[in-house]
């Protein structure tokens, strides 16, 4: 797989605060990439930093296999970006304002048609762009986004400000922009289940930092089950794994036990029943991604 | 691409009031300026030339800074305003071409307020029924006055890009102007942007600047205009974009 934007070290401070530290991101072509973090865990500073919106205090951005600083004019050519809220200029209508995007990156009118069609603007598109919802605006945005049909396509919190249809619309969009038109996407999200619908891969940030970057289905995986076991008498039955080489935990009224395949689990049952003690529950406990995300972002809290 | 970047900076003009401030100022200038002349034409002998000092001394003075000024600020609140920032610099244009885009427009609209000012002046003239043949010299006024138009609009544009505020860069403009009256008289408006309108458009004398004098006004203009259009293109490249 070829990577489309890789960051080596990316550092950006702000008058001395260190807002993205040393973060080396890997965005693999045909994926939608999810950046997920807390408001102000500088997700935003990092996308910029990808467009040269804003410039790096240190770090290396290669996007296409190309070093960003010295192709900035043909990396960005075939870079779509919706940053924070859209942008557009409200005394224009929404045809007004992709024809100004039209010439910015000379595309056909075709294109035109096409992105109005794909966001559903078509009848609104005359209509003066100060008068429209929040929601058409951010399709609006979307749509200029869109206009190059670009290689890469760069998403801050596209679902913001739309109303539960209109999520639901756009997410359908962005999950069909890589099979369809070949287009890699990295969108940004604060909200998990987002996340969890939209992406293949993810990025945990936390701080500026990158406490997590994989396929979605390591991140699951990585979650660790957790067996939780309560006997008639727990402290004997804790000393009792203990000696047989398990690591118990009490955990209020039950012993927590973690990674444990089936067999081990036949096994100590088996073990606490032949000491006579009753073993009254055992219980999975499936971690979920959002324990996963609060995990890693709490941890990185603590620490600070 | 940078015509590609001229044409988008020209339709976001398009549905504009802009145009009524360009119409508007260069009227005001023209109906102050005949009035006084109206007036005073006891002490008013020489026609034309005359009249120029009256409609000039508005214009060059204070209404044609302070369109210039206003012209910028409000270019560039286009894009201070709905993060619009963002968009045009994460489009495939340089950011030399989207200063210069701008510089471009502004030399245009400016253009036509100076043909347009020029029209109004013959038509007051008319009406003001001066018999003298329409003197030549104004052709030239007009003209030079328009290089000094981008020379200010270059220091302007770098202003209002970086100032959010609509105003401030057009009271900067203003106590420009003022000080640039006081370095004409000092005989260093050649060195000083603001003073330029004033021996370019023969404000404050009618004579008509000759060879050297000439040629000193242009290269000033052009060291103004490229100076102050490589010091917002280089911030322009250098900063952080806040939308």
């Amino acid at each position: 797989m070829n990577a489309v934007v890789t960051t080596q070290k990316l550092t950006k401070h702000y008058e001395g605060i260190c807002r993205v530290k040393e973060l080396d991101l890997q965005v693999y072509e045909g994926e939608i990439y999810g950046f997920l973090g807390p408001n102000g865990a500088g997700k935003s500073t990092n996308l910029k930093m990808l467009l040269g919106l804003v410039k790096p205090s240190a770090g290396k951005i290669a996007i296409f296999g190309k070093d960003f600083q010295q192709n900035r004019t043909y990396v960005l050519q075939h870079t779509g970006s919706l940053i924070e809220s859209p942008s557009y200029y409200g005394h224009l209508t929404g045809l007004e304002n992709l024809r100004i995007m039209q010439r910015l990156r000379d595309v056909p009118d075709k294109n035109i048609t096409e992105v109005l069609k794909i966001v559903r603007l078509e009848q609104q598109k005359h209509k003066k762009v100060a008068h429209y919802s929040l929601g058409m605006k951010q399709r609006l945005g979307i749509a200029m986004a869109l206009l190059a049909f670009p290689k890469l396509l760069i998403l801050d919190e596209p679902t913001n400000g739309l109303d539960p249809g209109g999520i639901e619309e756009i997410r359908e969009l962005i999950k069909s922009l890589p099979g369809q038109y070949g287009i890699t996407v990295l969108l940004s999200s604060h909200l998990l289940a987002e996340i969890e619908q939209m992406a293949t891969s993810v990025g945990i940030i936390s701080n500026g930092q990158l406490l997590f970057q994989g396929r979605k289905d390591t991140l699951q995986e990585k979650s660790k089950n957790y067996i939780f076991l309560r006997t008639g008498n727990n402290e004997w039955a804790q000393n009792l794994l203990q000696q047989k080489g398990y690591h118990p935990v009490k955990y209020k009224e039950q012993l927590r036990l973690a990674n444990l395949t089936d067999e081990e689990i036949a096994r100590i049952n088996k073990t606490l029943v032949q000491a006579n003690l009753d073993v009254i529950r055992i219980e999975e406990y499936h971690k979920s991604l959002e324990d996963i995300f609060l995990e890693l972002t709490r941890k990185e809290n603590n620490l600070c | 691409m940078l015509k590609r970047s001229i044409a988008a900076e020209g339709l976001k003009l398009r549905h504009s009031r802009i145009w009524l401030i360009l119409f508007v100022l260069p009227s005001l200038s023209i109906l102050i300026g005949c009035a006084n002349y109206y007036l005073n034409q006891g002490v008013l002998h020489q026609e034309w030339y005359s009249l120029w000092t009256q409609v000039s001394l508005f214009y060059g003075e204070f209404f044609l800074p302070i369109l210039i000024a206003i012209c910028c600020s409000y270019l560039c609140r286009l894009e201070h305003q709905n993060h619009n920032w963002n968009s045009l610099m994460a489009a495939p244009i340089s950011p030399a071409h989207v200063f210069l885009a701008k510089l471009a427009v502004l030399g245009i609209l400016l253009f036509f307020v100076q043909i347009f000012f020029l029209l109004l002046y013959y038509g007051a003239g008319k009406l003001l029924q001066l018999s003298s043949p329409f003197p030549l010299e104004t052709l030239g006024w007009i003209f030079k006055g328009w290089l000094a138009c981008i020379t200010i609009a270059s220091i302007q544009l770098g202003l209002s890009l970086r100032i959010r505020s609509f105003a401030t860069p057009i009271g900067i403009c203003l106590c420009a102007v003022f000080m640039g009256l006081g370095m004409y008289l000092l005989k260093l408006g050649m060195f000083f942007p603001y003073s330029l309108l004033t021996i370019g458009m023969g404000i404050l004398q009618q004579k008509c600047i000759m060879g050297s004098e000439n040629l000193l006004f242009i290269i000033m203009n052009l060291l103004f205009t490229i100076l102050f259009s490589f010091i917002s293109i280089y911030r322009l490249k250098n900063t952080d974009i806040t939308a």
